[in-house]
């Protein structure tokens, strides 16, 4: 089992009064799945997703990430463990506009330790399988949004994850290019990535073998 | 990883160049106030610390009551002190007597003739001093009368370059002590870099003893400086209070106090006010250095301000970072390092801008200072860097790596309250230390305005000094009559010492109705030639001056007002005092001069008509006729001193030079308060454009709404301004006491009023509008349709 929630809720305290961000959520996720996560606006998608991917805490309910109860762990094996298995897509790309393609695509490795020869060629490998080769040195504002997004999910699965969490990955994109991803998710997902996204279109939400649906924090 | 980061580094270094070129500036200035002082400061700190023996190397001082309920310092003895400390003191190791001459001698060898400044010095001078001697014995250098010790420097302009001049002659003459001999050379000593003292020959004190009138070897005769080795394990605390009453129990007529002082303190702490050390030239060494520290402080503000300001644009990277598994300590280490580069190179830029001012801030300072790279120095200088890069990097590395990944990839980071108040604290402190700066020069700058136009009771300008040499020795009266009858001249006389300073002091005379009290009142006294004050345009206020009563001048005195007040004379003229010798009749009473600096107030002096010890003879010149004058003067100088340049000095530029210091503080806050505002100034720019960045969305609603562009720019400005006037409010205050206390010390001064501090606020308002203003403008006039549409 790769990902499993058990009684998770998330909350925050306006006015004396807790605010449900997530209630009582209860997920199984098996290695290979590709699930999208819909829902209106608020209902917890994003919340949702950051919790799995450890980027934000929840209060209340267990969370087993290949077996390892991440809610006991102390913050920095977390750390660890989410640098080591998960890759992650945004809806704005978030690439450093400082860097080129090709440093940004090596970011992710400078904090695992790898070294130079190694890196080289796994950022070498990974233009390759994106046809990004010819825009290695460019930096991410000569790109087109299609493109920038190509290089953050290029730079997500650059740790070799097993699993990819995309928040709106199509959000800024027109629909051509929208497809293009998706596409892309489907293959990575035939080559054995997990894949969980969060999405407002139902067109994208087709891709996934699987749908979720939240409102107001809980699961429908 | 590292490669990254500074590849991140510099590019965003070009894509932001006005936010690093305001940090680059901002240190790099910082940095060159620090350098600079640092080097002053070092400079002033080694003075006088080569002698092998420092730690034990005492001057000799003594208080005296001056009779006027405070007691004065002096550094002057009886040459009978150094036999009396060296056969009856066990904690003195070893001792000398110097004895200075007021002004230069003419020393002449077959070939040349040149005027150079010397003293006499007893036996063991050169073993208590570590002058360095090239040629000679320390120890017997200065045993023969008939020998004399010169300067490596005085014997390259006798003898050239590379030639031996041990065991040749010199003729030495000099007026004051009437020496007139021949001297065999038997040493060169050479006078290290980090002196404060400066002379060209060495006579043996014997010469001294030998010439001194028998009558003027006593305990109230003081004319030397004594200085000692004391044994190394002395307590000067002990010492001094055992030594206290040496004076009092030889001779039981003076109440003096003997106290001890380190030789090498003497340079920054040799002010005494009411026999206890005061102020000096410490002050402004501690004064310097805070002000340096506060520069630097303020670039270092800067650099915070703006990197936190800005985090906006880092913190997606820092969010990114994070996301793919930064740890916070790499990222902290990332933002201290980047601000370490930026320091260091600031330091660079710094260390070429030094290089660079270097030969202006000798010439401000009166320094000789070389920037030599050596071990201790860059050590600080690289410490002083890493601490001002860990400082302006410590709170925007924290401050930028603490939100969550999330948070900030979400962009729901708001500034809060707790973080704009730091930063608008930090404004208000860098305006608050640019406001007293400001107060300070203008203080300082009016003071010394005060001083330099106050009348002082004589006419400085016009006034030639020459001093007394050569043929003038024997026949000065005849050159004086000469020259007054040259063009161009109006008046001609002589004096003994300076119109900056009457070294000559006496006490213990007695006049009728003297109370017990003023029985010590100190004079400063003078010998004047006949017609010294009408050619110093002192005025008369009652009686006659010496040109009147020729030639029986000897047996009269002129006083000054003050000395007559306090001696509590109701009808000066005609009374007769007894001065320990001959008894003299009041003549004459002058208006109140000022001889010191104005630090001091008026003392009691005496004009005695007399040629003894005189040294100096002063000219008035026709104002507008000077260089004729002086032509004419040169020519009738040559005819008495064949072979000397003719040497003389304008009045009023000695007496500028009492003021040296006081000119150089002037000039360097200057300087320093220009750098203060700078660097200020270009922190509340950056701040400025940062905040109108921050409030696009509120500015173009704002316009669209229907406000005008000057009401946009104003509520920008005035957000800023009110923290300039709050650093009025703060800093004016504290200037008010600091400039009191500066001019407190000061017996003549201005009077602070409201304008200084006005001034200054209005300056520092004036300057942060100009700065606010613009950059309010320029956001006030985009176009709010592109803010809005981002949203």
């Amino acid at each position: 089992m790769l990902v499993e929630l058990n009684n998770i809720f998330k909350w925050v305290q306006q006015g004396g009064q807790r605010i449900f961000l997530l209630k009582d959520i209860n997920l199984k996720v098996e290695e290979g799945e590709f699930i999208s996560i819909m829902g209106p606006s608020g209902s917890g998608k994003s919340t949702l997703l950051n919790v799995m991917g450890m980027l934000d805490t929840f209060d209340e309910g267990e969370y087993d990430f290949l077996d390892e109860p991440v809610h006991k762990l102390k913050e920095k094996h977390r750390a660890n463990l989410y640098k080591q298995y998960i890759g992650f897509v945004f809806q704005a790309y978030h690439l450093i506009d400082e860097l080129t393609v090709y440093e940004n695509l090596e970011m992710p490795l400078l904090y695992k330790k790898i070294s130079g020869s190694e890196r080289k060629s796994l950022v070498a490998d990974m233009l390759d399988r994106f046809n990004i080769v010819g825009k290695k040195d460019l930096f991410p504002t000569q790109l087109s949004g299609g493109q920038q997004q190509l290089v953050g999910v290029a730079r997500a699965l650059i740790g070799k994850p097993k699993l990819i969490l995309a928040d709106e990955p199509t959000g800024n994109l027109n629909s051509k290019q929208g497809e293009d991803i998706m596409k892309l998710f489907q293959k990575l997902n035939n080559e054995g990535v997990t894949i969980i996204q969060v999405t407002h279109s139902e067109k994208n939400a087709e891709y996934g073998k699987r749908i979720i649906n939240l409102l107001d924090g809980r699961m429908v | 990883m590292l490669k990254h980061n500074l590849v991140l580094f510099l590019r965003s270094i070009k894509r932001h160049k006005s936010s690093f070129l305001i940090n680059l500036i901002g240190l790099s200035t910082g940095l060159v106030c620090v350098l600079l002082v640092y080097l002053w400061v070092s400079d002033e700190l080694k003075k006088d610390k080569f002698h092998a023996n420092d730690e034990q190397l005492y001057q000799v001082r003594r208080n005296i009551p001056n009779g006027q309920g405070s007691l004065a310092t002096f550094t002057s003895n009886s040459s009978l002190m150094l036999t009396a400390l060296q056969q009856e003191v066990p904690e003195v190791e070893m001792a000398t007597a110097v004895y200075e001459f007021d002004g230069n001698a003419r020393l002449e060898t077959s070939e040349k003739k040149l005027s150079a400044f010397g003293m006499m010095a007893s036996d063991d001078f050169f073993k208590v001093f570590s002058y360095p001697l090239v040629s000679g014995d320390k120890n017997t250098a200065l045993a023969d009368v008939n020998s004399v010790v010169i300067s490596a420097e005085l014997a390259n302009s006798f003898f050239g370059q590379g030639s031996d001049p041990m065991g040749k002659t010199i003729a030495i003459k000099e007026g004051e002590e009437n020496i007139d001999d021949v001297f065999t050379i038997v040493g060169i000593f050479e006078i290290p870099k980090n002196s404060s003292e400066r002379f060209d020959f060495v006579l043996p004190y014997k010469t001294f003893l030998k010439l001194r009138n028998p009558d003027y070897i006593n305990w109230y005769s003081n004319s030397s400086s004594i200085y000692t080795l004391l044994k190394p394990n002395v307590d000067i605390k002990a010492f001094n209070s055992k030594m206290a009453d040496f004076i009092s129990k030889k001779n039981q007529n003076v109440d003096e106090q003997v106290f001890f002082t380190r030789y090498s303190d003497n340079y920054l702490k040799g002010t005494y006010e009411n026999g206890k050390q005061m102020g000096g030239r410490i002050t402004y060494v501690i004064l310097f250095s805070i002000v340096a520290i506060f520069v630097l402080a303020i670039a270092c503000i800067n650099f915070m301000n703006l990197s936190t300001a800005r985090a906006t644009r880092r913190l997606k990277e820092v969010g990114v970072k994070k996301a793919v598994g930064a740890n916070r300590t790499s990222l902290i280490l990332q933002f201290l390092s980047e601000s370490l580069l930026l320091t260091f190179f600031s330091l660079i830029c710094a260390y070429f801008v030094v290089l660079l001012l270097l030969p202006w801030f000798n010439n401000v300072t009166g320094k000789d200072i070389v920037f030599a790279i050596e071990g201790s120095m860059v050590i600080s200088i690289l410490l002083i860097t890493l601490l001002t890069g860990l400082i302006s990097g410590s709170y925007p590395a924290l401050y930028l790596t603490k939100f969550s990944a999330v948070k900030v990839l979400k962009g729901k980071i708001s500034t809060s309250v707790g973080e704009l108040m730091v930063r608008k604290g930090l404004v208000i402190f860098q305006f608050s230390i640019s406001l007293l700066l400001i107060v300070a020069v203008s203080v300082i700058y009016m003071q010394l305005d005060y001083i330099q136009s106050k009348n002082l009771g004589y006419t400085k300008d016009n006034v030639i000094m020459v001093e007394r040499q050569d043929g003038l020795i024997n026949n000065m009266e005849v050159f004086l009559e000469e020259a007054r009858q040259l063009p161009g001249i109006v008046n001609a006389s002589y004096m003994q010492g300076g119109m900056t300073n009457f070294s000559n002091s006496s006490w213990g005379h007695s006049w009728p109705g003297q109370t017990e009290e003023t029985k010590k009142l100190t004079f400063r006294h003078a010998h004047v030639g006949p017609d010294f004050i009408e050619t110093m345009g002192i005025e008369m206020k009652e009686g006659l001056s010496y040109i009147n009563v020729k030639p029986d001048n000897e047996s009269k005195i002129i006083l000054n007002e003050t000395a007559v007040k306090l001696m509590g004379l109701e009808n000066p003229i005609g009374t007769v005092i007894d001065m320990r010798g001959p008894n003299r009749e009041i003549i004459g009473v002058v208006k109140d001069f000022n001889i010191q600096s104005l630090y001091n107030e008026v003392a009691p002096m005496a004009l005695l008509c007399r040629t003894e010890w005189v040294s100096n003879l002063v000219l008035k010149i026709r104002a507008g006729e000077e260089r004729k004058a002086i032509a004419g003067l040169t020519k009738l100088y040559a005819e008495f001193n064949p072979g000397l340049d003719f040497d003389f000095r304008f009045l009023d530029q000695q007496y500028q030079e009492l003021y040296q210091s006081e000119q150089q503080v002037s000039a360097l806050s200057k300087y320093f308060a220009g750098m203060a505002i700078l660097i200020s100034c270009l922190g509340l720019f950056g701040l400025t454009a940062f905040s109108a960045e921050r409030r696009r969305k509120e500015i173009g609603i704002r316009k669209v709404l229907g406000q005008g562009i000057g009401q946009v720019a104003l509520m920008l400005s005035a957000e800023f301004v009110k923290l300039v006037v709050i650093a009025m409010a703060i800093s004016l205050p504290i200037a008010y006491l600091l400039a009191s206390d500066w001019l407190s010390q000061f017996a003549y001064k201005i009077t602070l009023h409201a304008g200084y501090f006005v001034g200054a606020g209005v300056i520092a308002l004036l300057v942060a509008i100009g700065t606010v203003g613009s950059q309010a403008l320029r956001a006030a006039n985009r176009n709010p349709i592109h803010a809005l549409k981002e949203e």
